[in-house]
């Protein structure tokens, strides 16, 4: 059985200590055998690590491939951003400084193609790594000790868990006499965010519950992706996504309940 | 280059070593290190907007680790195919590799080192965090951003790993007290 001190000691070890801590650590460890010994392991154990590790550095090769990647990522973007975002305005500068535009197009004209083809040639990429992440987000969930980190059917303390945990607040309920059990939430990093995902059960289905905040982007549509069903909607500046194995017509359920509550907690 | 590029190059990219030794650590294979990293960087470049004032590297190594992550689902998912029945033991041999890569061979010397080989044997869970205490240098708020986990986890995992480590390190140096190779 450790000291009980131990995690503090550790922390002080590791300089996560105000002075104040510090202070009271070190008074501690002075009487404290179990302790100075644990700090005397640790430090030794820092040094070797920081010795042994080999401070591996990226090879140039591999340095200069993924720049390379982003050169070409850098030409897709600049040349097919989305109208409206300042990205365009420079991209449409680069095409219509060159002769051959000049005049060629409208400005207009030139949105309208860069509009068609950001549909076309950027939506495809970034709406699949989005389901690639979410379905993940989802069968990662289906391990054991990965699916909840706020255990609680009570919406009033998983709510106030996310303000913490993630960077969006999503509308909470249990609907159990629906038959869609509120059982607890988590934080997942997904689109760049930590978005919420609130974890409801119905019968033996797991349905998770995603929410971050809406981006320019849009949001996919609804789809089934290795045998789960992601459902996609908007409720003000959120986007949702249900995802499960449940069929089609129980995940609309609790989609709908959820709906309802938002267009609620907007107006009211 | 345009002003979002040169950002990126001037926030991230100087991150991108911290961003490589992480990534071996977590695949174990060069190779996968290779492409995970570049699906991170791009990832990042894409999502580049969303960093604004938080700390870059952890933001980087948050998303390194969601690349492993995604490449571990899919390698798992791929592992579920089943080899045509013709193909015994034997060919199924014959399908490894045997020659290794100059970059995997000099991952196996730092493990054939008894701390690189002691870490390694961790669970992944815990070896994550000393990695990006130890090495990296990460705070523990840093490393809970990181690995997705209260700090109170980021502390008795890090206590828990190092606890391992020294009890395996005694093992192995027969018994000798505060013995460090």
């Amino acid at each position: 059985m450790p000291c009980a001190e131990s995690l503090r000691v550790q922390a002080h070890f590791d300089g996560e200590l105000d002075a104040i801590g510090a202070a009271e650590v070190e008074r501690h460890c002075e009487t404290c055998a179990e302790c100075r010994e644990l700090w005397r392991d640790w430090e030794q154990l820092r040094v070797a690590l920081r010795q042994d590790s080999t401070h591996a550095t990226t090879p140039p090769a591999l340095r200069a491939r993924i720049l390379r990647a982003l050169d070409a990522e850098g030409a897709v973007r600049g040349s097919h951003a989305l109208p409206g975002s300042h990205r365009d305005t420079s991209g449409l500068a680069d095409w219509r400084s060159r002769p051959f535009w000049k005049g060629a197009f409208s400005a207009f004209g030139v949105t309208a193609i860069a509009a068609s083809l950001a549909f076309f040639v950027l939506a495809p990429p970034i709406s699949n790594a989005l389901l690639n992440d979410l379905v993940s987000a989802h069968v990662r969930s289906l391990m054991p000790d990965h699916l909840i980190e706020v255990v609680s059917t009570d919406r009033h303390t998983v709510k106030p868990w996310f303000a913490g945990h993630a960077d969006v607040s999503p509308v909470v309920a249990d609907f159990e006499q629906q038959g869609y059990r509120l059982v607890g939430g988590r934080a997942d990093y997904l689109d760049h965010q930590r978005a919420a995902v609130v974890v409801y059960q119905h019968g033996s289905h797991v349905i998770n519950v995603f929410s971050w905040a809406a981006t320019d982007a849009g949001w996919p549509k609804n789809t089934t992706r290795n045998g789960y069903h992601l459902s996609f909607w908007r409720a003000g500046n959120m986007v949702y996504c249900a995802v499960s194995d449940t069929g089609w017509d129980e995940l609309d359920g609790l989609v709908r309940l959820l709906q309802a509550l938002g267009t609620r907690d907007n107006t009211g | 280059m345009d002003e979002r590029r040169r950002a990126f190059e001037a926030r991230v990219i100087p991150h991108l070593d911290a961003a490589y030794r992480f990534a071996r650590w977590l695949s174990h294979s060069s190779v996968d290190a290779d492409d995970i990293l570049q699906e991170a960087i791009l990832r990042a470049f894409r999502g580049f907007d969303a960093l604004r004032g938080s700390d870059a590297r952890a933001w980087l190594l948050t998303i390194v680790r969601n690349c492993h992550l995604t490449a571990l689902e899919q390698q798992r998912r791929r592992a579920f195919v089943p080899l045509p029945e013709e193909h015994d033991a034997q060919d199924g041999r014959a399908m490894v590799a045997d020659t290794p890569d100059p970059e995997s061979t000099s991952i196996r010397r730092d493990e054939e080192r008894t701390l690189g080989r002691l870490m390694s044997a961790l669970p992944e869970e815990q070896r994550e965090i000393l990695m990006l205490r130890e090495i990296e240098e990460l705070e523990y708020r840093e490393i809970a951003a990181v690995v997705n986990v209260p700090i109170g986890t980021v502390m008795s995992r890090l206590a828990r790993a190092r606890a391992a480590l020294k009890a395996r390190w005694l093992k192995e140096t027969g018994g000798e007290p505060h013995a460090v190779r």
